[in-house]
């Protein structure tokens, strides 16, 4: 098991692990696939920056499923992270071990929430926009959000707040006054009503189950009402999402061709043989098929069948959970349905982690804050990362 | 999707997948175009496309040049150069 793809000798006392989706200019960034196999950038991410300027270390760079669209990491091309039988998540172990305070990563398909319930952490996805997604490897641009992981949520605040903030290298950067929202200093609206999506409650192991349902005796215990809701338009959220991710990221990766920088076949004759053979050997198989996918989505003869599909259902489902905020202050939802995955999982299914960001999805698909905690994810509209912060210090 | 639109992808995608891959992909095809039903249940028609989840504004900057890496930078991770240029195999015969 390779948690760590670089390290770094920092002995600053606030240890940060970065995941290898996170460009550093000390230490190589891989995102997972041998493309970028020692790939060192010429930049590094603001949050980076950030967090480096406030007196944080970057000690080393976490592993990650190729650019970051797997379950938690297990299509890395140096091998999926496994611990006693289970696949488990490079960022996660090392925060587990008390190596690094927290983690920084990108979320693209939802892994770091999956990882961080499984692994009994706190991750935040913060509101899209109010994190600098300069300097990350760009997958899927208009859903993916730069997390922090850690032991708890004071940590995950505390790293949160360093690395909040506008950013014009950043053209999806909100605001400096909306981005202030999150500030840890700002005043939360107390989260008193809680609604609990029955479709996504269903179909999920019994630990998982164990999960939902002792965080949901503790809100109860302190006066927050869950109840229960049918909202099965958030189900399809998944849908959606696999083909705007998809069609983003066929964009995003063709980009790597073997010229100006990554792998390179030394199979080649012509140009043609060149970038295809180097696109064929360097890519895992996940994202070639991402890569097909999201490039049918795009043709003439799908665009508007399926990808402008997917753009209007974007809207349905935001609409969808401003109906919902307009009668409770949070949702609450699994992070995966099971509570660990195994090789053979995945070995049966392959693409196993497009049916199971069907929790996940909902959130990457409208940008809405989650803190995940206890095991299940709690989702509040836009800039409610302090009030989700206080609900779930409560059953962390 | 059938095997001769998949062939097509792959060229277009600069990408060449062996028999079983091709199996394995026109099977993950065939589960997505089922769930597409699920979304083609939604009614849409009335319903604005939506590309940003937040309202995004267009960044202006000024119009200054300046030059944040150098060939040299830029070439340090690159298969091969050779006198400043990338190389690429001959492309004109």
């Amino acid at each position: 098991m390779k948690l760590y793809t670089a390290k770094s000798d920092t002995v600053t006392a606030k240890r940060i692990v970065a995941d290898d989706m996170i460009l550093t200019k000390d230490m190589p960034t891989a995102a997972g696939s041998k493309m970028l196999d020692g790939y060192m950038s010429l930049l590094e991410a603001e949050a980076v920056t950030r967090l480096t300027a406030a007196g944080y270390g970057i000690c080393g760079k976490a592993d990650v499923g190729e650019f970051a669209i797997d379950l938690v990491g297990e299509t890395s091309y140096y091998g999926a992270p496994t611990k006693d039988g289970k696949l488990t998540n490079a960022s996660v172990e090392i925060v587990k071990s008390s190596e690094a305070m927290a983690a920084i990563g990108l979320d693209v398909n939802g892994s770091i929430r999956r990882a961080a319930a499984q692994g009994g952490l706190v991750s935040v996805k913060p509101t899209y926009g109010t994190v600098s997604r300069y300097g990350t490897i760009p997958v899927a641009c208009s859903g993916e959000t730069v997390c922090v992981t850690a032991k708890n949520t004071d940590d995950c605040r505390e790293v949160l707040d360093v690395i909040v903030g506008h950013d014009d290298k950043d053209g999806t950067s909100l605001s400096e006054t909306e981005c202030a929202k999150l500030k840890k200093a700002m005043p939360a609206k107390s989260i008193k009503k809680v609604a609990m999506i029955s479709e996504m409650c269903e179909n999920v192991d019994a630990e998982t189950k164990a999960k939902i349902d002792a965080v949901r005796a503790k809100l109860a215990a302190k006066g927050i009402e869950v109840t229960v809701v049918s909202e099965p338009m958030l189900s399809s959220a998944r849908v959606a999402w696999n083909i705007l991710m998809s069609a983003e990221l066929c964009n995003n990766v063709s980009r790597y061709d073997g010229v100006k920088y990554g792998y390179r076949t030394e199979n080649y004759t012509c140009i043609d043989d060149l970038y295809t053979n180097t696109r064929t050997e360097a890519f895992g198989e996940l994202l070639k098929t991402v890569i097909l996918y999201g490039s049918d989505a795009l043709s003439t003869d799908n665009y508007m069948k399926v990808y402008d599909k997917g753009l209007r259902v974007r809207r349905l489902i935001c609409e969808c959970f401003a109906k919902l905020f307009g009668q409770y202050d949070a949702v609450l939802l699994p992070a995966c349905s099971k509570a660990a995955y195994t090789e053979d999982m995945v070995a049966a299914d392959k693409y196993i982690a497009f049916s199971e960001n069907v929790f996940t999805a909902p959130a990457s698909i409208t940008g809405l804050p989650t803190v995940t905690a206890g095991g299940v994810q709690l989702i509040g509209p836009a800039f409610s990362e302090n009030a989700l912060f206080e609900a779930a210090k409560l059953y962390e | 999707m059938d095997k001769e639109t998949l062939r097509k992808l792959e060229l277009l995608n600069q990408l060449s997948l062996t028999d079983a891959q091709k199996a394995d992909v026109l099977g993950f095809f065939a589960n997505r175009e089922e769930e597409l039903n699920i979304l083609n249940a939604m009614n849409t028609e009335n319903t604005e496309r939506m590309v940003h989840v937040m309202p995004i504004m267009t960044v202006v900057r000024e119009d200054v040049a300046a030059q944040p890496f150098s060939r040299d930078d830029l070439q340090k991770g690159a298969p091969e150069t050779n006198q400043g240029y990338w190389c690429v195999p001959r492309v004109v015969e």
